[in-house]
């Protein structure tokens, strides 16, 4: 946490290397780093060979889902006369995730270099970084950036003096978590309602203005550069050597009730309680922690017994019942009360909902609704039924995802932290009183 | 082709298609709610959910491609519990207390009953809220009951390519808005009700304007479509107004229309369900106040020895001159003070009607008009009317009598009059309004190719066409359903060219907008055939097998060059290449055109010189290449094509030939001698001075307003020795006659209607005419009788089989076969055949199967502004308003909506003279002036104006010049020069500008 950054020595540096190092962020700085190295062997490539390195790197995608990354540019079919297009998402709203914000505010370049390597690797000739309206600084380090590049000729019709065009744009989002659902984010771009679209067709069939798309997130292009310069083989090692499926470091922004909240960079399997206990500071004094949601707000919450067993990869998260997500690490102490935050959950993606989907517009309104309710103390030994119900028919039903994420949290938190909405119900107090004490 | 099965059946679909489409084939009922015909499918709703096998999601129905070897189960207990819990959501803020036990009032409810769903109001969450305006007199919104299925926008943006409708917000705050501002005319709102169609909850519901009585008896003043008591029968028909032909439901309950319903959209009909404003809320005057229940004889007819005769001191007669009365002239009123208008309609409130009042007050027949007049039996009007004219052959000769029939009126109806005229009182005085509209289109075909109607269908040009050429023809407001079919076509990808003097909606969205001045199109029309010619753009092939003459043609339109052309229209020259080469270029292009090319002193050259660019391109034959001349009434086709025009039989067969002559008095009964071998008088050689015409019939028309120099025509037919008039209103001309037949509207009878693509299609009777009104063809059945023309028919349907007879093209035509809903496009050669949708695929309808071109040379129009009259006037029709108005000016909705006559006035002309939007002008040519409020609208050019025809208090037809096409005898509406004047002080101001430099006007000889 703060600047100039001080990494903890755990942390392993690839893309938050030069976090804090103003320099950095200017097109000489960012060359003196290094800087456009990757980029200029990239041009001289045949993009296939550049998704084929992607492909053998092991990178997945950091937005949340984590597909991997070569494989979803193979889908682009390179001389198919249509234009492509790659679009970059950098609409990071998901609660409790703020790992892209500082790669655009500190290292732009590495974004605007990664962006145009991934556009040359799919056959697109435009790129548009969609960045989060409210991510004022982020989007003015970008578009400063973006004109140092395309006065030095690094992008643009005539890309590093290769003759390939590379032409990038900004494109600022208006305040909806939803534009950062892929099809949602390309509804708004082409100026349409932020509405995610229905799929199939897959954006790589019909995406932005109705042609192949790509859609990366911000941390996966940085990489990109990396893994050009240093090679697959090298980018593979990092992680743990039992599990190839989690390859490279992995940024986790870590908020709540901890000691040093900030963004850490670590290697792919770390395990999960000493990143939270050592790296992270462990609990603030005198409070113990309580509940974790580790991939930002839509994945499932698990208990810090839980937690500790994890190992901080894809895989690790899904063996203790959640998901990598965003790496948004949000840490719950014994001083909350769990009932409070899924309300609170809850009313974001009730006030978030795009409202196309019936189940998703009245379901997560109602449930908001039933929620705060109980915290209120109004709650009704009925309401667990309700709730249920009204989670089941948000699971799976709709055109994305974000009503399965509005039901997500509500499920797993009645599931194992029923006893504090009891609590309510009969009005007793249960807060300080830990679920598991490690 | 993936076939797949579903709940065990198989099915195939095409590539593309989706497991409902599927389903849908093979009769399996998937609930749908956000789903809708044609409109995008956007799976909101998420009802139509389903099981796939291999597939642990559910998978909604109306968005999911069908693939080869799916299985599909439609009803699994996943899908269902789904459903239910998709309705139990929706339910939890839709007004359920309002669900009637009994019955489902619409499609959601009809869902919630049939997955019995409870409705329990657990969540507590608040109603939906949305626009809440009220005063609207057509459409209103009740968002509480809204499902957010957001068919309305849809509808809106896909099948009219309005977009009115939009969703705004999001979570359960999302709701459907209605313009930026919640003020659908802002926002381009035509209240054509397609919202109304789509919505499945009836939260969009239509105002019925027409009264209907409640189950306990009482009268429900315009009731909500959504609360109406149940309907005794819906009956198919066609709509009133224009030529597209639409096909409505008419919901009848005691005898009596209570609503306007459009088929379903996946019916094959000319409008696939849709309507404009007019169609859907325009129908309320057919039981307006004003019906006439009973015929009218004007007092002073008295029957002495047997004989009727006029006793001018008979009754209170003598209170009035012969056939006046107690109202002022429509020149007097012309000059009358107006009723302050409404404002502008871009910046109206929405507050609706309120200060209006009811328009059935304000525009209804006053009483006085019926003071000339008695009551009287059907014995005595028909007695008189035979006497009458049966007393003006015998004494002035059969050249005395003419007949004016209606385009209005059916093909029955029609054949039938004209037959009593020809056939019984041997003369071919007959005519009806075509004179006024497309005749020069008429004549032009006629010379060119032989044929009097389109070649292609309005489907083609939406469909298949590449490039639209619109000429004069302001489609979005006069066919409105076609229009939107045209602005689908450029959504698609077709080219859009629009030739008019207007910035008209169209023009708007248009790829090239020709501003030609009004009259000069020849100039356009050559302008662009030199520079195709110039390119080599032309279809020799189709000019060496298919035609004669081009070469001369090739010589006239050689000086024409596009510099020439542009600097007699004032369109650049750049402008008419590019039009020229799109055009050429198709490869299918689609020509259409209307009243702007029409009517002209110059009618027939200007589209003569547009068929020399049809032929010279071959943009015929083919689909997708349609010649479409729009035709304006809706039956205006048909009855010209049964022979309701001087010259000619059914078919366009000339009464010239003594072969066809004796057909016809064969099937008639009646000695060939009766007939003369002569051309009878055009309406507009009827009403000249030097006429012969003595007696006259006049059947569904309004002359007095719809003629050029309506002064002169007013005073002309009170001149008349007999006047007759069958009709549904006392119309401004009925006010003249000695006795008024009072006749059906559409909704009272049965009878077939041709549409502007040649559809023959049957209208069938939904309710009896009002009071003693009989319908038509059983007025004319036994007029026909009396006047000693035996006439056997026992309804239309027998008259169609004698149609049928005596017209070649129709051969195949009955009303059995029309029972089926699409109708027939002729010609339909025999009882096998199905029909034309194209023609002249290989020939033409001439001797040797060629066209011919004929060269036309530019001459300015009649009368141009000058000094004096510096404005140049324009004349047409509005989006609210039909003709002279009396149906629509006694339509609730359609009155509210535009209630009093304007002209619309460019901004910079009304600066210059210092006037506002509101305020009054007087309008003023050599003929007459008017006092009328002023719209300023930059639709219109610097020095022109444009006043609608529709209003009597402001009749433009006392300004407009009646000088006539020499061929075909129509007028010119389109120009003439007029002087404004602000109306409180009388000077003359001059235009802003001045574009009408005499070099555009007057340099008319190519050849100088």
């Amino acid at each position: 946490m703060g600047y100039p950054h001080q990494p903890h020595p755990r942390e392993s540096l690839v893309l938050s290397k030069h976090f804090g190092t103003p320099e950095a962020r200017t097109l000489d700085g960012w060359k003196k780093r290094g800087g456009y190295q990757a980029l200029e062997m990239a041009l001289g490539m045949d993009p296939v060979a550049i998704q084929n390195v992607v492909k053998e790197s092991g990178l997945r995608g950091r937005g949340g889902a984590g597909f991997p990354t070569g494989l979803k540019w193979s889908f682009m079919k390179i001389g198919d006369g249509k234009p492509h297009y790659l679009c970059c998402n950098a609409d990071e709203s998901e609660p409790g995730t703020f790992k892209d914000r500082e790669i655009m505010r500190w290292t732009p370049h590495a974004l605007i270099e990664g962006v145009a390597i991934g556009a040359y690797a799919i056959g697109a000739e435009t790129a548009y970084i969609y960045i989060r309206g409210e991510f004022t600084e982020p989007i003015e380090r970008m578009e400063a950036a973006l004109v140092e590049a395309r006065a030095a000729g690094i992008i643009g019709p005539n890309a590093m003096g290769t003759g390939k065009t590379v032409n990038v744009w900004v494109h600022k989002g208006a305040g909806a978590y939803i534009c950062g659902e892929e099809t949602a984010l390309m509804n708004s771009i082409e100026g349409k309602r932020g509405n995610p679209r229905i799929k199939p067709p897959f954006p790589a069939v019909a995406g932005l203005f109705g042609m192949p798309t790509t859609i990366n997130n911000v941390e996966t292009l940085a990489a990109v550069p990396h893994i050009l310069v240093n090679g697959a083989e090298w980018y593979k090692k990092l992680g743990r050597p039992d599990n190839p499926k989690s390859t490279g470091t992995k940024l986790w922004s870590v908020c709540g009730n901890i000691v040093r909240p900030g963004n850490y960079e670590v290697e792919m399997g770390f395990p999960f309680g000493e990143f939270l206990h050592e790296v992270c500071g462990g609990a603030l004094p005198g409070r113990t922690l309580k509940a974790i949601i580790p991939g930002g707000s839509s994945v499932p919450i698990i208990t810090l017994e839980e937690a500790e067993r994890g190992l901080m990869d894809y895989e690790g998260m899904v063996a203790v019942g959640t998901m990598l997500g965003s790496a948004g690490c949000i840490v719950i102490d014994s001083a909350q009360s769990m009932p409070k935050q899924i309300a609170r959950l809850a009313r974001f993606y009730a006030h978030e909902s795009c409202a196309q989907c019936t189940q998703c517009r009245e379901g997560t309104a109602w449930t908001t609704k039933i929620l705060e309710r109980m915290v209120a103390g109004d709650g009704t030994a009925e309401d667990f039924d309700t709730l249920l119900e009204i989670a089941e028919n948000m699971t799976g039903k709709t055109i994305c995802v974000l009503s399965d994420s509005c039901a997500t949290p509500v499920i797993s938190g009645i599931q194992k932290f029923r006893h504090e909405f009891e609590a309510l119900i009969t009005r007793t107090t249960v807060h300080a009183v830990p679920v598991v004490v490690a | 082709m993936p076939t797949l099965t579903i709940d065990g059946h198989t099915c195939t679909v095409d590539i593309g298609g989706t497991i409902l489409d599927a389903a849908r084939a093979v009769g399996i009922d998937v609930p749908t709610l956000c789903w809708y015909p044609s409109l995008t499918s956007v799976g909101n709703c998420r009802i139509c959910l389903v099981s796939v096998e291999g597939t642990d999601k559910l998978l909604p129905a109306c968005a999911t491609a069908a693939e080869d070897g799916m299985r599909v189960t439609s009803e699994s207990h996943a899908a269902v519990r789904s459903r239910q819990g998709v309705l139990g959501l929706l339910l939890e803020r839709y007004p359920v207390e309002d669900i009637p036990a009994a019955e489902a009032r619409n499609e959601f409810e009809a869902l919630v009953r049939r997955y019995d769903v409870p409705t329990t109001h657990r969540a507590g969450l608040p109603p939906r809220d949305g626009d809440a305006r009220d005063g609207d007199p057509a459409i209103r919104h009740d968002m509480s009951t809204c499902i957010l299925c957001t068919r309305c926008v849809r509808a809106c943006e896909e099948i009219q390519v309005v977009g009115v409708l939009d969703v705004a917000h999001r979570s359960d705050r999302a709701q459907i808005i209605v313009g930026a501002d919640g003020n659908p005319e802002h926002a381009g709102c035509t209240w054509c009700g397609e919202c109304v169609r789509v919505c499945p909850t009836g939260a969009i519901h239509d105002i019925i304007p027409m009264a209907v009585r409640a189950g306990d008896g009482t009268m429900l003043e315009r009731p909500r479509s959504n609360a109406m008591p149940p309907i005794d029968r819906t009956v198919r028909s066609v709509c009133p107004y224009c030529a597209v032909g639409c096909q409505l439901d008419l919901e009848v309950r005691d005898d009596t229309v209570v609503h306007v319903r459009s088929p379903w959209i996946e019916e094959a009909t000319p409008n696939r369900g849709s309507t404009c404003v007019k169609g859907r809320f325009g129908l309320d005057f057919v039981q307006h106040r004003d019906r006439l229940e009973t015929p009218l004889i004007r007092r002073g007819w008295v029957k002495r020895d047997g004989r009727w005769i006029f006793d001018a001191t008979h009754d209170t007669a003598s209170m009035w001159p012969r056939r006046g009365g107690p109202w002022e002239l429509i020149e007097e009123e012309g000059q009358t003070r107006k009723r302050g208008p409404r404002s502008n309609p871009l910046q109206r409130s929405t507050s609706g009607i309120g200060p209006l009042g009811d328009p059935r007050d304000r525009v209804a027949t006053p009483l006085a008009w019926y003071a000339p007049f008695r009551e009287a039996t059907w014995d005595e009007a028909l007695e008189l009317s035979a006497q009458e004219l049966t007393r003006l052959r015998d004494t002035s000769g059969p050249s005395s009598l003419a007949v004016l029939q209606s385009a209005k009126c059916s093909n029955e109806e029609n054949y039938l009059l004209q037959r009593m005229f020809r056939g019984g009182l041997g003369t071919n005085n007959v005519d009806h309004c075509t004179r006024l509209c497309h005749s020069s289109s008429v004549s032009a075909m006629q010379q060119a190719m032989n044929t009097s109607a389109a070649s292609g269908a309005m489907r083609e040009v939406e469909d298949v066409a590449d490039v639209i050429f619109l000429l004069g023809a302001n489609t979005t407001e006069s066919h409105p359903v076609f229009g939107a079919a045209i602005k689908r076509a450029v959504k698609r990808g077709a080219t859009l060219i629009v030739c008019d003097p207007r910035r008209i909606e169209l023009a708007s969205r248009a790829h090239i907008h020709l501003r030609a001045m009004p009259g000069t199109d020849v100039a356009v029309m050559n302008g662009m055939l030199h520079h195709i010619l110039a390119l080599g753009l032309e279809d020799r092939d189709f000019i060496a097998r298919r035609t004669h003459q081009f070469d001369r043609v090739r010589a006239a339109v050689q000086p024409y060059t596009p510099e020439r052309a542009s600097q007699i229209s004032g369109v650049p020259a750049a402008l008419i290449r590019e039009a020229a080469e799109r055009y050429a270029r198709g490869p299918r292009s689609s020509t259409l055109w209307a009243m702007g090319l029409t009517q002209h002193a110059t009618g027939t050259d200007i589209v003569t010189s547009l068929l020399n660019l049809i032929l010279a391109t071959g943009m015929i034959g083919r689909p997708g290449a349609a010649m479409l001349p729009i035709r304006g009434q809706n039956n205006v086709q048909g009855a010209s094509d049964v022979g309701a025009i001087p010259m000619v039989y059914t078919d366009y067969q000339p009464v010239t030939n003594p072969d066809i002559r004796h057909r016809f008095a064969q099937e008639w009964g009646v000695p060939d001698d009766r007939i003369p071998l002569k051309a009878g008088l055009k309406v507009t050689q009827m009403v000249m001075d030097d006429s012969p015409v003595r007696g006259m019939y006049i059947m569904g028309e309004n002359p007095i307003l719809s003629d050029p120099q309506v002064a002169h025509a007013e005073h002309w037919f009170r001149e008349l020795e007999f006047l007759a008039v069958q009709d549904i209103f006392l119309t401004e001309t009925a006010r003249y006659a000695d006795v008024v037949l009072p006749g059906s509207s559409f909704a009272e009878k049965d009878g077939t209607f041709v549409n502007t693509e040649r559809r023959i299609q049957l209208s069938r009777a939904a309710v009896p005419p009002p009071g003693d009104a009989r319908r038509d063809l059983d007025i004319l059945i036994e007029l026909s009788n009396r006047i000693g023309l035996p006439s056997p028919y026992r309804d239309a349907a027998e008259v169609m089989d004698e149609i049928a007879r005596v017209t070649p093209s129709w051969r195949g035509v009955s009303h059995a076969r029309l029972e089926s809903h699409a109708g027939l496009q002729y010609p339909v050669h025999d009882a096998e055949h199905g029909g034309t949708p194209f023609l002249f695929a290989d020939a033409f309808p001439t001797t040797d199967g060629k066209a011919t071109f004929f060269p036309v040379e530019y001459l300015p129009p009649a009368e141009l502004p000058d000094d004096a009259y510096p404005f140049l006037l324009n004349t047409g029709r509005q989006m609210y308003h039909w003709h002279t108005g009396t149906m629509t000016r006694r339509s609730f909705a359609l009155d509210a909506r535009e209630s009093t006559p304007i002209v619309e006035l460019n901004p910079a002309d009304a600066a210059a003279m210092g006037v506002g939007d509101g305020e009054e002008v007087v309008v003023a040519s050599r003929r007459a002036e008017i006092r009328i409020a002023v719209r300023l609208s930059d639709r219109v050019s610097p020095g022109q104006v444009f006043i609608p025809m529709h209003y009597r208090e402001a009749a433009v037809n006392l300004l407009t010049n009646p000088a006539l096409d020499p061929v075909a005898h129509i007028p010119e509406f389109k120009v003439c020069a007029v002087s404004v004047h602000p109306a409180n002080r009388g000077q003359s101001v001059h235009s802003a500008t001045t574009p009408l430099q005499a070099t555009s006007w007057t340099s008319a000889s190519p050849a100088e």
